[in-house]
């Protein structure tokens, strides 16, 4: 097994100090560089850069328009692999957006649709396709399948990697009421690349965990080296956080804490 | 109904406050209504928070000399007070919120004359109030062969599109706008000179600003769907050629649209 390689993602408010920071082996790409950024080239030249950018949602046929932009992203940072998410987030219309990532149903008329749209990206792209697990703050009745169920048969049915968010799954025990480490062994994990890694924090509207650009607490850090020990094929461990209020300081400690655990 | 059109109304119950309370809704039991609730006022403050983020960035970048962060108000009551009637990506809720933001920057109702070395705070306020507002509505999250063959038609009456603003300042914003932005010592200048702004959105939710002259303007405001080509270029006083070239530019910035008769 290669060495797994330990990155962040690209905050362009922290470019300077990533520019020249030391034990970053990547960056994941949100966001396309603005033009005015004075660190890309630097960026750019340094780093080995993960394409993790919202480029449509798969429970309909990305249109040209989006598979061009998804093609000259992966070519412009040379990415390794292209992830994208278990998400549903506007209606078909338009009409309603939230704007946050959401799971679909987890029904076989979704996974047909995810499915025939995942192997059409799939044909346009030079890169493999990775795609992310995405948490339920609550299931919805129509619901058919367990969530990794639904994602097995999706991944046995494309090919497609798995990206682990494993602070995804770490809730989504947290509001079932399971053990974390039970819940994560129903998911695929033989077929990982990449893993996902964050802190959690209290929401007041949630009136609970959620995802916060904090570092990850010792528990989620034992977590994660208990995930990467059952991810045989992953290559990478991403700390995923993406906010202009995260601070350098929080950024650094927690890859560092990443990889110290593992 | 199909999955997708399920999952539709669950898209529509999160992003819809009025919806969500409605018996339509609740009759249908799909989701536990407490989590439901809890998630969505969780998106809108979310929801808000980037585009408060996006728009309001000038007004940040002076917050040391204002004292006052526009994305603060999202913890206030009166956001709170909003979210029982809050709709997700519609203008009148975008309204409400960045109302509340350009009061909570100005601190106090009714608003003090701006700091002295900030004179075109107040113009300011407007500008970022006037993009966020444009920013909302339906949008179109992917080309297809309808809406193309929609726009291959032959055009007739042009229309302003709904959210398109023309904006009278005392002072040339754009001028100064990128400077904010940079590192600062004394707070950058605008020149006290009159100007009118055009702001509009493309129908995929980018928006854009332009200066607008007195021809653009004219078109801009003549253009509601029912006079001819040949009514608005009498009226506006332009040559047939000029208002082609003009309607080109808006048709391009989503400022106006060409109603078909279909």
């Amino acid at each position: 097994m290669a060495p797994l390689m330990v990155g962040a993602f690209y905050n362009p408010h922290l470019g300077a100090e990533l520019a020249r920071a030391q034990g970053i082996d990547h960056l994941a790409m949100a966001d396309p560089p603005a033009p005015t950024d004075p660190h890309w080239p630097a960026i750019k030249a340094r780093y080995t850069l993960l394409l993790h950018d919202y480029l449509g949602q798969l429970s309909e046929p990305l249109d040209e328009r989006s598979i061009a932009r998804a093609r000259a992203l992966a070519e412009l940072y040379r990415t390794p692999w292209v992830a994208e998410h278990f998400q549903c987030l506007h209606t078909e219309d338009g009409r309603y957006n939230i704007n946050y990532v959401f799971p679909p149903l987890y029904t076989d008329e979704f996974l047909r649709r995810f499915v025939a749209n995942a192997k059409a990206l799939q044909a346009r792209l030079d890169q493999p396709l990775v795609m992310e697990n995405i948490p339920g703050f609550f299931d919805v009745k129509a619901s058919q399948l367990p969530e990794p169920v639904w994602l097995r048969r999706f991944f046995d049915q494309t090919g497609a990697g798995f990206l682990l968010d494993l602070p995804h799954v770490w809730l989504e025990a947290h509001y079932r009421g399971v053990k974390p480490a039970t819940w994560l062994a129903e998911f695929p994990l033989e077929q990982v690349v990449e893993l996902h890694v964050a802190g959690v924090e209290e929401d007041r509207d949630l009136e609970g965990p959620w995802i916060a650009p904090a570092e990850p607490t010792d528990e989620m850090l034992d977590f994660t080296a208990l995930a990467v020990s059952r991810c045989p094929a992953a290559k990478a461990v991403t700390f995923d956080a993406f906010a202009p209020s995260l601070t350098s300081d929080v950024l650094f400690k927690s890859v560092e804490r990443i990889r110290e655990a593992l | 109904m199909s999955d997708r059109e399920l999952h539709d109304l669950v898209l529509h119950a999160l992003a819809d406050a009025p919806f969500r309370a409605s018996r339509e809704w609740r009759d249908r039991a799909l989701v536990e209504p407490g989590r439901l609730e809890r998630f969505a006022r969780f998106l809108a403050r979310h929801f808000y928070y980037e585009r408060i983020v996006h728009f309001f960035k000038y007004s940040r970048a002076l917050a040391r000399v204002t004292g006052r962060c526009p994305e603060a108000v999202l913890k206030s009551a009166d956001f709170d007070a909003l979210l029982a009637t809050a709709v997700l990506g519609s203008r009148e809720t975008a309204r409400d919120v960045a109302g509340l933001a350009v009061r909570h920057v100005k601190e106090v109702t009714p608003p003090p004359p701006p700091p002295p070395q900030l004179p075109y705070l107040n113009d300011l306020l407007r500008y970022e109030e006037a993009m966020m507002i444009a920013e909302a509505g339906p949008r179109m999250w992917r080309d297809s062969a309808h809406e193309r063959a929609a726009g291959s038609r032959e055009p007739s009456a042009p229309e302003r599109v709904e959210g398109t603003a023309l904006l009278d300042l005392a002072y040339d914003l754009p001028a100064v706008l990128p400077r904010l932005l940079q590192s600062w010592v004394e707070v950058p200048q605008a020149p006290a000179q009159p100007v009118k702004l055009l702001i509009a959105r493309s129908p995929h939710g980018r928006v854009t600003v332009a200066r607008a002259d007195a021809a653009v303007a004219s078109v801009v405001e003549l253009a509601d769907g029912r006079k001819t080509l040949e009514q608005l270029a009498r009226e506006a006083g332009l040559r047939a050629t000029d208002l082609e070239t003009t309607l080109v530019g808006l048709s391009d910035l989503g400022a106006v649209r060409f109603a078909t008769g279909s």
